[in-house]
């Protein structure tokens, strides 16, 4: 992940963490590899057990320590494993990215998206426009810990 | 103004002292005056002698009901007064599961709004030697002759848009309520923030949160603030280091004001109690204004029976994202 960091040099390549569900996501990202698919290295998939685990300090806790955007991404709504936690994540997200966009974060860094784990088109799709976006923004400085960004 | 503010001070000395001598409670939760004259401290009261120094005025800015998270470590049965905002965080607590409601008794104050003396010093011109009060307008004395101004002008912040002067919550009305204010745009520092380009509004808090000295009183003086161990002080994941980093600074007070979300009572006391004036009832309010948006209409605080809207759900929920 540190090679990411490196932004002063011309090739600069985002970093973005995507926090994937268990049960639908991150099945779609194996869908998408096992049907080679291709999307960005840019992306680093953290695999949680459902979008209800996330806590808004993990997401804070990415762009301290790198991360240039950050994609929730969980099963659609109805189809949770666990019944509601992505109906409970899509009041708490919603909330949390407005605030995020409140306290002068751009409205593309944050992301929330639902992928099925039938959907390995819509993974691929979905990691290549986030990159692609992040890109076009540039690289994050608001709210990076200056202690990490040495550390590469 | 002055003889009948003494008049209210009498109704609720002898309310209280009823039930606190009679023995159903063994402490009562009021004010009693500072060091100075513009300070109105809490008095935890347990004896006749204690409640001779029980005041209402206005600098009783304080919220009591906090307080009650430890004394009711030390009491069977707690008294407590209440104005409009801490009956709301009564409520707060009482949906938190952090107080019994058995265990206390609460002595409802409508309250005509606290003064800022930040403000009255500001207006003398210097530190006035007192104040007296007459129907919405406050004299202020100071060396060169009274001064009149508008109460309105130099109340405290939380309290010029607050709408609900009237305890929601009470066992006793010791005095007659004030009515329902007419709501001014407490949401207003917050569009003005929204209509801002994004740096721009990053700039803003970067200066605003800067300052932050990471004391928590702001922490200390909330009502919803209430877990027994702070997201602040755990060793692992450790969240916040001692030393100074402005993005710590961004994490603790977004944290803060997300912990908040559907459960601020919109009672100010972070804002009032921050020693640089961070103004954190912004953040506090751009979360209330979101899920009245999102979630439908919902003040925390004014029903203990209302379900919050983070602790629930609707499978037609509208989000702040695409859901394509």
């Amino acid at each position: 992940m540190s090679a990411a960091l490196n932004e002063n040099t011309a090739g600069w390549e985002p970093l973005i963490v995507s926090f994937c569900c268990n049960w639908c996501s991150y099945a779609g990202g194996d869908l998408a590899g096992t049907s080679r698919m291709t999307y960005p290295a840019n992306v680093k998939v953290i695999r949680i057990p459902c979008s209800g685990r996330i806590n808004p300090m993990f997401v804070l806790r990415a762009f301290q320590r790198g991360a240039d955007g950050v994609l929730v991404a969980g099963c659609h709504p109805g189809d949770c494993h666990y019944t509601s936690g992505n109906y409970q994540s899509r009041r708490r997200l919603s909330a949390f990215k407005r605030l995020v966009e409140f306290a002068g974060f751009e409205p593309e860094r944050f992301e929330v998206r639902w992928i099925s784990s039938s959907e390995g088109d819509k993974f691929a799709e979905e990691m290549t426009e986030m990159t692609e976006k992040i890109k076009a923004l540039g690289p994050n400085r608001k709210m990076r810990d200056a202690r990490w960004q040495s550390v590469i | 103004m002055a003889e009948r503010n003494l008049d209210n001070i009498k109704i609720i000395r002898e309310a209280v002292k009823q039930d606190l001598l009679g023995g159903r409670i063994s402490q009562v939760l009021g004010w009693e005056k500072g060091h100075y004259w513009w300070q109105s401290r809490p008095l935890f009261a347990r004896s006749e002698a204690d409640l001779e120094k029980l005041t209402w005025d206005s600098f009783c800015g304080i919220n009591l009901s906090r307080y009650l998270l430890e004394e009711l470590k030390d009491h069977e049965k707690v008294g407590v007064l209440v104005k409009g905002c801490d009956a709301r965080a009564f409520n707060r607590l009482l949906q938190d599961n952090m107080v019994k409601r058995e265990q206390v008794i609460l002595y409802g104050l409508p309250c005509p709004g606290m003064l800022d003396y930040n403000r009255l010093f500001e207006e003398a011109g210097a530190v006035p030697s007192g104040i007296a009060e007459n129907n919405g307008t406050v004299i202020l004395k100071t060396g060169g002759g009274d001064r009149e101004v508008k109460r309105e002008d130099v109340m405290l912040d939380k309290c010029r848009e607050c709408v609900y002067p009237d305890p929601a919550a009470y066992d006793q009305m010791l005095l007659s309520p004030q009515g329902e204010r007419k709501a001014a745009g407490r949401f207003k520092p917050v569009e003005e923030l929204e209509a801002m380009p994004a740096d721009e509004r990053f700039a803003y808090w970067d200066k605003e949160l800067s300052r932050c000295l990471r004391c928590y009183a702001c922490r200390q003086a909330c009502p919803f603030c209430s877990c027994r161990e702070c997201f602040v002080e755990q060793e692992s994941p450790r969240w916040q280091g001692r030393a100074y980093q402005p993005s710590e600074n961004f994490m603790f007070h977004l944290v803060r004001a997300y912990h908040g979300t559907g459960r601020c009572i919109d009672c100010g006391e972070c804002e009032r109690s921050c020693p640089v004036n961070i103004p954190l009832q912004e953040l506090n309010r751009k979360l209330i204004k979101d899920i009245n948006e999102l979630y439908g209409d919902y003040e925390a605080g004014l029903d203990a029976e209302a379900e919050p809207p983070l602790l629930t759900y609707r499978p037609d929920d509208p989000a702040a994202f695409s859901e394509k």
